[in-house]
């Protein structure tokens, strides 16, 4: 499955960029995530509890970011297990500058295992979708109260 | 006195199941019974590094747990050799009952954990880690055949089972397509269906240490063949320890011959604890591994000559069999497809080319029709596509091609140029009479207009035949069957004249039980009620193949007929004796054996009595009346017929709506016409299901995207009209009932009859053709492209 | 950890201790051994689990024994009354509306409810009405002929 996307958030790159290097604020934004315990490096072991359509279930796995360039781009690496299925993940993301605002570029490919491919598959491409745009706008929320 | 021969008799079966006192093998519960539940591959193709089990042994609850290294050894056969065209043997791949080393497909058994509660043997399944190294995947029967594929059994090159070649000298066949004045080409995929028997698959196996012997209850449509098959290819058990007993079955449809993994590792299992074990699918695990039916991508060619006879037919299919060879998978693309391509029609040069291959998906076996309804669906789906080309109409096509009627006595049968003789036929009747049913020139003028208004009507049409009541030993074996197609019945005679039948055949909603007590009542002329049919048990029956093919009847039926042939034969002699005639003197009538002139006459009940109590009986004669044949036929039956749909598709959603549909079948003679016509029915709405709704899909990963009823659309009781049936009779010639089979003929016939109806309302529009399953999304893509 | 339960079946009273995870489907057919009940799918989609609980056709599987506390159901066991078939059965056995019988219990107790709502449905409301019960045998032909056979013999 693909996901890809573009989402602007009105605030710098290098805002966009700390942020989304926080551990704290990204198992704070991140829909369904519960933790984001630090493994070291740049690896950390998440927690979310995740439900589509039909099915739910509590993921738990390692999350790693790599390929990282201060400020313009970085893959992250999900590799999440669960009780009716797996996700694996490489999603890269890319941050332009466009005037004021800071555009996040993301581009990658997810696989699904178990009831989750068989069950979830067909829907889940919207739930992404979804799930997306709800990071993105939380992100932007939460950069925003911040500034203020 | 009795006439039940062509007769709606109810069925008496319908008592139980109306009142909710079925027997399904999940109904039964044995003392100290345990339960088994797997772990299940999460992964198409994978490397297993490791398996921790220790902590779903500590579970509370558990009694064992199991892992392909546990019984490694064994591995279920397949039921059938095809040879390569060079001559040598088909790969294949040894299928454990809990995967080795590697995982080769979603769904394949990894760990069977047995404990206490059903609840304890699943929580105790998540317990359960399995370090998996995924490897790439393939499903798709073309791209595993390509150079650089994954190689789905790292020894088997190319992932080819094997390749085959059926017909005219493929030379001849080129060259005649090559000098036809019109060629229809057409591409083809057969799409992968469920088969979805509402019950899902269910063993208990319960091992005696006392007697050391086993008893398997498990939902199969041939008892005898899965006690053979587990006995001598898997577990190397003496059958006579082994008793299989498989009560009421929730349906089959193809799905329940197979003699599967987990019914081998349940029967093993239960001799490892000493106590039985129940397995019951659910139904994930029955999307994930009971056998598929069809997947075959195929590009087929049927050249025409300038009068619209038909001059060659070309076909090359590449069979998707998944990831192991199930029991009969191996015979689908071949013996029981590539010898259909004669259809109804004349056609003189004909080459099948089919290149089965393993993929990283669940097996694919047998699902009602069973490689017929593919070839149907080419050569009926190419004809209207034909006639659409050539400006004929599709029922004149038909006619010009059609073989001339024969009924197989006075005239011999058809010899086709794909190894078949057929028995019988009239092709013409029962289209003219489905053409008089669906009234066909007032519909062309409906259909216009209709189309005046805005409105897409259209109709489709199916001439189709099959070969079933699949049969003779010696010509399933010299095409590779690893095993007879006979049948066995035993009839024994009680002493006061009740007359329990006992036949190899077993029912799972065909209704034998009612249908064979009303031959054998009108054979014996005794009142149906002192008939009873009994099936479904090795230690009742003394052998038997099964129920599928649309055999029961035309082969099982037969063997019973033979059985009380004999009982006559010898129940003359008894009642010759007590008569004080001779044998030819004495003719048999409603249940009496009389002497020919006189109104001397010894009923049935008296006879059987004197056969038990032969205190007056005739000098060197054995006592009791109870005998049992096998029956091997002369050749299979070939039933067939015209089924005829109308659709009407909505311009804005591309929905196709069945209007109305037509079937008009020659089964041969029939028993019980409301029987035969529930088969229809029920064929014909799993062969629409194909052409509109059903489909399994593997994503690029392996990973199924269709595992549940929400996913995979199963026709409801919205999805049709009331369906019009009607019925012309050409008998067997070969068989004592004169009957074909009907099983299979809805499944068969119905399914291009819809596609080619579709493409009538829309191929106006410039549209050329739409892959199966026609959905809303398709013809709307299609129609605004 | 146990829970108890009381229920009114086909006309009798239980007390039981179940799970708390125990579908009603699986109280019914293992507590019971009313196994007419059929389990078809794991999504509520086939509706041979169908059940009548306080007057309301229910597909059991997705209802935990325990949510059926105090609750008086009836399964295809309680539909005959002394002896004397429901006008369903009989429509069904007459007009051959089953052939394997698997999803028949639940199928029944569907076309049960349908007629005590609505006595004399057209055949489209029929077919709607059934819209959440597979049949893989009889293509629903003679299933929606039993239950316009029961209607009118109403």
């Amino acid at each position: 499955m693909i996901i890809k996307g573009k989402y602007p958030i009105v605030a710098s790159t290098e805002d966009v960029w700390d942020h989304l290097m926080n551990p704290e604020v990204l198992s704070r934004i991140t829909p369904g995530i519960s933790e984001l315990q630090p493994l070291g490096g740049d690896k950390y072991l998440a927690i979310s509890k995740i439900k589509i359509g039909p099915v739910s279930g509590s993921f738990e796995g390692e999350l790693e970011l790599k390929d990282m360039k201060i400020n313009t781009h970085a893959t992250i690496v999900i590799n999440q297990k669960s009780k009716i299925g797996n996700v694996s993940a490489e999603i890269k993301m890319q941050l332009n500058t466009i005037d004021d605002i800071t555009e996040i570029e993301y581009n990658g490919e997810a696989k699904l295992t178990g009831k989750l491919a068989m069950m979830g598959q067909r829907i889940i491409g919207g739930v992404v979708s979804t799930l997306s745009k709800q990071f993105f706008k939380t992100l932007n929320d939460e950069m925003n109260i911040t500034k203020s | 006195m009795s006439n039940y021969i062509g007769q709606s008799i109810k069925r008496r079966e319908d008592d139980r199941f109306i009142t909710g006192k079925g027997k399904y093998t999940d109904d039964i519960v044995l003392p100290k019974m345990t339960h088994l539940a797997f772990v299940r591959s999460p992964y198409a193709h994978a490397k297993i590094n490791s398996i921790d089990t220790k902590a779903a042994l500590a579970h509370p609850g558990v009694v064992a747990v199991y892992t392909g290294e546990d019984c490694g050894n064994f591995g279920v056969p397949c039921g059938w050799q095809v040879n390569f065209k060079n001559g040598d043997t088909m790969k294949e791949p040894t299928h454990p009952l809990l995967a080795v080393g590697k995982a080769k497909h979603v769904g394949e058994n990894v760990v069977a954990i047995i404990a206490e509660t059903l609840q304890d043997a699943r929580d105790a399944a998540e317990l359960v880690e399995v370090d998996y190294e995924e490897l790439p995947a393939v499903t798709n029967p073309n791209a595993a055949i390509q150079p650089g594929a994954p190689q789905v059994h790292d020894d088997i090159p190319n992932n080819v089972v094997f390749d085959f070649a059926l017909g005219n000298p493929k030379e001849e066949v080129d060259a005649a397509i090559d000098g036809a004045n019109h060629v229809t080409k057409l591409d083809f995929k057969n799409q992968r269906l469920a088969p979805n028997a509402i019950e899902p698959r269910s063993y208990i196996a319960d091992y005696d240490v006392t007697v050391d012997k086993y008893t398997l209850y498990t939902s199969t449509q041939n008892p005898h063949l899965i006690r053979l098959l587990m006995c001598a290819f898997v577990l190397g058990l003496p059958e006579h320890k082994v008793r299989v007993i498989s009560h009421d079955v929730g349906g089959g449809f193809g799905s329940k011959i197979y003699h599967y993994t987990e019914e081998a590792l349940v029967t093993w299992a239960s001799k490892q604890i000493g106590r039985p074990i129940k397995w019951t699918s659910d139904r994930s695990e029955a999307f994930l591994t009971d056998a598929h039916g069809r997947d075959y991508v195929t590009t087929a060619e049927m050249g025409f000559d300038n009068n619209g006879k038909i001059v060659a037919f070309r076909v090359h299919s590449d069979a998707n069999l998944g990831a192991y060879l199930s029991t009969f998978s191996t015979a689908c693309p071949t013996y029981l497809h590539a010898t259909l391509a004669q259809g109804c029609y004349t056609t003189p040069l004909i080459n099948i080319d089919v290149t089965a291959t393993f993929t990283n998906t669940n097996p694919v076996d047998a699902y009602r029709g069973a490689g017929r309804p593919e070839m149907t669906y080419m050569i009926e789906h190419l004809m209207d596509t034909a006639a659409l080309e050539m400006k004929i109409d599709p029922v004149e096509l038909r006619k010009i091609n059609f073989i001339p009627a024969f009924d197989g006595v006075n005239q011999p049968g058809y010899q086709t140029q794909v190894a078949l003789q057929y028995d019988s036929g009239d092709y013409h009747a029962t289209l003219d009479r489905a053409l008089e049913m669906v009234g066909y020139d007032q519909f062309r003028k409906d259909q216009e207009e209709a189309r005046k208004n805005g409105k897409l009507l259209g109709i489709g049409f199916s001439t189709y035949i099959e070969a079933c009541g699949i049969a003779p030993s010696a010509v399933v074996g010299s095409l590779g069957a690893r095993a007879g197609l006979y049948e066995s019945a035993h009839v024994r005679v009680q002493p006061t004249g009740s007359v329990s039948v006992f036949t190899g055949s077993h029912s799972h909603g065909q209704g034998h039980e009612t249908s064979y007590a009303q031959f054998v009542a009108d054979t014996l002329g005794i009142p149906m009620e002192n008939v009873d049919i009994i099936h479904g048990d090795t230690n009742e029956v003394a052998f038997g193949m099964g129920t599928y093919g649309s055999r029961s009847l035309a082969v099982g039926g037969s063997a019973i007929m033979k059985s009380l042939d004999k009982i006559l034969e010898k129940g003359a002699k008894i009642a010759a004796h007590k008569l004080e005639a001779a044998v030819e003197d004495l003719e048999y009538a409603e249940g009496k054996w009389t002497v020919k002139g006189t109104d001397k006459s010894i009923a049935f009940g008296d006879v059987s009595l004197t056969a038990y109590v032969p205190h007056d009986y005739p000098e060197g004669l054995e006592p009791g009346l109870d005998f049992s044949s096998f029956y091997d036929p002369a050749n299979f039956t070939y039933p067939f017929g015209t089924h005829i749909a109308i659709v009407e598709i909505d311009k804005d959603t591309g929905k196709v709506t069945l209007k109305r549909f037509i079937a008009c079948d020659d089964v041969g003679n029939v028993i019980n016409p409301m029987i035969v016509e529930g088969q229809i029915h029920g064929g014909v709405a799993q062969g629409v299901g194909q052409a509109l709704l059903e489909g399994v899909d593997y994503d690029e990963n392996g990973q199924m995207i269709t595992g549940s009823f929400m996913d995979y659309a199963m026709p409801r009781a919205d999805d049709f009209p009331f369906f019009e049936t009607d019925r012309k009779v050409t008998p067997c010639p070969h068989n004592p009932l004169g009957v074909k089979g009907a099983g299979e003929a809805g499944a068969i016939g119905s399914t291009p009859a819809v596609a080619n109806a579709v493409m009538d309302a829309i191929s106006h529009l410039g549209i050329k053709d739409i892959q199966m399953p026609i959905t809303s999304e398709r013809v709307w893509k299609a129609m605004n492209s | 950890m146990l829970m108890k339960i009381n229920v009114k079946v086909n006309g009798k009273d239980y007390t039981s201790e179940v799970t708390p995870m125990m579908s009603l489907a699986a109280y019914l057919r293992e507590v019971l051994l009313l196994t007419g009940t059929h389990i078809g799918c794991d999504t509520s989609s086939c509706g041979a689990c169908t059940i009548k609980m306080d007057g309301k056709a229910v597909k059991s599987c997705t209802i935990l024994a325990v949510q059926a506390d105090g609750s008086d159901i009836t399964t295809i066991e309680g539909l005959s009354q002394n002896g004397k078939m429901h006008p369903l059965q009989s429509s069904f056995k007459e007009n051959h509306g089953l052939q394997c019988g698997f999803c028949t219990p639940g199928m029944i107790m569907t076309a049960e409810n349908l007629l005590s709502e609505n006595p004399h449905p057209t055949e489209e409301e029929i077919r709607h009405g059934l819209e959440g019960n597979f049949c893989r045998c009889t293509g629903y032909h003679n299933i929606v002929k039993s239950i316009q056979h029961a209607a009118e013999s109403n």
